[in-house]
């Protein structure tokens, strides 16, 4: 079934966009190193204007169609939501330092995680322009919920086996959710496919833990050889009896984290290619799975050895590569969009998710 | 005069502009519009490289300048802090000396600043708080770790004495001190205990391992050391800093970069855990010394309780304490020093 057909033609052929970034690694050095140095020297408050110049340097030269995206947020309402956020997560810390009986808090934490979601999902699209029209996110409470607590759990009950449906719920939720100006997007992820990219993952798992494991157990057999010659101490060689365990607990975890990354990119596709706005318009991804994770783990890599000074390249790295592989199938000019307005979301929320690391877009 | 482009109030049509005039009266001359419009201007966005300038009206329209237009020439800013910043941002030398000083300044705040901060903090803390802390981990702990003491009657009397002898020569100065004995059982086994409130628990079983009741005391010692030192406080405020330091570093760091580096400093606070026992060590030798009792044989105690363990030997990056052997070493240069000075 091509969805495309029903579609009548605008005033124009279809175009197929794609999205550009056009920083330089060096470019953004500067600003990084600078962002960090006034960081530092203010004692962490200029963090709140260097995460605004940040977000504005890639979406300021992230482009479509000739026209670059802008980031809107004011600092100054930065500033505020982290030093709200710093202060419930001290006070929480402190509360369970002095008694472990108030980790019941966390229960209120769940229930509010859903608002949470919205509002920080509300206020990041609403500081979001292209072509002076803003996004807009308008979230559900339940909606939310099921998604985003119920359904992850399903996800780990089932060991991964329900996983897939979990992450139609996610990005179908996202999706219908946000709009631009007055046309909403929707995403309508089809199970099928879903199911096809979790096949492919658990492949790419057996491989990835065979590697893994092989490379720890020549590492660890290795390092053993060699530090046992130096020391022919009996006590080291029982501890480095236990080196393969470890070795090959940590390639577990490192084959965990990457099949993570193969999974969620496979996932980008196939939501983003079921996502059309204003009815018309449809999203495009084309990310390479392998190449994506031979990104990420490269740039680690690269990030470590150089203690985090090409840290920026990296990060340059992996967002234009993401940006490559979007696009717009686009059903006529973009001219037409008008804006509107929209629920401003919560700074705060926002900030919760950036501190803790949160983060639903790739 | 500003070539770009002009999109009107909440639309993404566009139209290729020109705006002239000055920033209190502006002009704005759409390409093949009729008459130039005058809008007011609300703000301008602030320079940052590779993105083009725009001007918002108050009406909501957008003018967005060319790439490379003269923006802070028209508005007369090229000397605000961020025309300023972007200029800087883009000159090699300037970044390059501020790497230099940003990895300068990083060194110094994690060898001198966050342990300075952190100590600041510590003596700073009121004292209810920390009160609260002892009253909530005692409570957890007596609940999961430890069973009453079985000790009799008479020598924990005599503990008590060898206690309060010692607090009296510590002084009054921070947390009161407190006593209290309890089993250790299986999981703990032979231990000591402060908690920062100024609460030592010594387990049963170290008490029956000791030989002589100095060895006790040098153990109460270094407790206390704990306690007047407030390391438990400025352990936690460590840990913080360094938290807060990595978060900064690597504010825009993925996921991935973010777990490696949090596994790091987690190695970096048992590297702390080994400074403060060291310092308490040393603080025992000082207090034993003045109290007139043997500073050094707590060691001997210590070596006991540790004996069936080869690896409490030597110091591993993996130790919460540092190794038996550096410890002897370190009291024992310490009472060479009191016995010189």
């Amino acid at each position: 079934m091509n969805t495309n057909e029903a579609v009548p033609l605008g005033r124009e052929a279809r175009r197929e966009l794609s999205f550009s970034f056009t920083g330089s690694a060096t470019e953004y050095f500067g600003i990084w190193i600078v962002n960090l140095l006034l960081s530092l020297i203010t004692l962490g408050i200029y963090t709140a204007w260097a995460k605004v110049r940040r977000q504005r340097y890639f979406y300021g030269n992230t482009w479509l169609d000739g026209h670059n995206f802008e980031y809107h947020a004011r600092p100054v309402k930065i500033l505020i939501g982290r030093i709200i956020v710093l202060g419930l997560l001290v006070l929480y810390n402190l509360l369970v330092l002095i008694s472990p009986f108030f980790s019941f808090l966390l229960i209120f934490y769940i229930l509010a995680f859903p608002w949470i979601l919205n509002k920080s999902m509300a206020f990041n699209a609403r500081m979001t322009s292209y072509r002076n029209v803003r996004l807009n996110f308008r979230g559900s409470y339940w909606g939310a919920f099921f998604s985003f607590i119920v359904m992850p759990i399903v996800a780990l009950v089932s060991l991964g086996i329900l996983a897939p449906l979990a992450s139609r719920y996610a990005y179908n939720y996202i999706g219908r959710h946000l709009g631009y100006g007055t046309a909403r997007f929707e995403t309508q992820a089809p199970l099928k496919a879903l199911y096809g990219n979790l096949g492919a993952t658990i492949i790419f798992v057996i491989l990835a833990a065979v590697v893994c494991g092989a490379i720890g157990l020549a590492l660890s057999a290795g390092i053993g050889s060699f530090s046992y010659g130096d020391m022919g101490d009996e006590e080291f060689a029982r501890l480095l009896a236990s080196g393969p365990l470890v070795a090959g607990l940590l390639g577990a975890y490192v084959a965990l984290a990457l099949s993570y990354v193969f999974y969620a990119a496979g996932v980008r596709n196939i939501a983003y290619n079921s996502t059309t706005l204003d009815g018309k318009h449809r999203m495009t991804s084309n990310v390479g799975r392998l190449r994506y994770v031979w990104i990420l783990v490269s740039n680690l890599i690269v990030t470590i050895l150089t203690v985090g000074l090409m840290r920026p390249w990296a990060a340059v790295r992996s967002w234009r590569y993401l940006a490559a592989s979007t696009g717009l199938l686009a059903a006529g000019p973009l001219d037409d969009f008008v804006d509107e307005a929209a629920p401003e979301g919560n700074v705060g929320a926002a900030e919760f998710f950036d501190i803790e690391g949160i983060d639903f877009g790739l | 005069m500003i070539e770009g482009r002009y999109f009107p109030p909440a639309s993404s049509a566009v139209t290729s502009a020109v705006l002239s005039g000055t920033p209190e009266a502006l002009r704005l001359q759409e390409t093949g519009g009729q008459e130039p419009m005058m809008p007011v201007l609300q703000s301008v966005s602030d320079p940052v490289a590779g993105v083009p300038r725009k001007f918002t009206f108050a009406d909501g329209g957008v003018f967005e300048a060319a790439p490379g237009a003269d923006v802070d020439g028209f508005l007369g800013t090229h000397k605000s802090f961020f025309s300023r910043l972007t200029r800087f941002e883009a000159n090699l030398k300037y970044i390059a000396l501020a790497a230099m000083v940003t990895i300068g300044l990083l060194f110094v705040a994690y060898r001198h600043g966050i342990p300075l901060l952190a100590s600041g903090a510590a003596v700073m803390t009121p004292a209810p708080i920390v009160a609260a802390i002892d009253f909530g981990t005692l409570e957890t702990v007596d609940r999961t770790l430890f069973e009453p003491t079985e000790l009799p009657e008479k020598r924990q009397e005599a503990l008590r004495a060898l206690f309060a002898e010692l607090s009296f020569a510590a002084g009054k100065k921070g947390p009161p001190l407190q006593l209290l004995l309890r089993k250790g059982g299986k999981t703990i086994g032979a231990n000591a205990i402060a908690l920062p409130g100024g609460t030592i628990i010594v387990t049963d079983e170290l008490v029956t391992l000791a030989a002589t009741d100095d060895e006790i005391a040098g153990v109460m010692a270094h407790e206390i050391g704990h306690v007047r030192e407030r390391h438990s406080l400025q352990q936690i405020y460590r840990v913080l800093g360094i938290g807060f330091m990595v978060a900064l570093v690597g504010g825009d760091a993925s996921q991935l970069v973010d777990d490696v580096v949090t596994q790091a400093s987690a190695v970096q606070t048992l590297v702390y855990s080994r400074e403060f026992e060291t310092s308490a060590d040393l603080y025992s030798v000082d207090l034993m010394s003045r109290v007139g009792r043997d500073p050094v044989s707590f060691v001997d105690l210590l070596d006991r309780i540790g004996k069936d363990d080869e690896a409490a030997q030597e110091t591993y990056w993996f130790s919460t304490h540092p190794g038996m052997k550096e410890r002897r070493a370190a009291v024992e240069k310490k009472i060479r020093e009191l016995a010189g000075g």
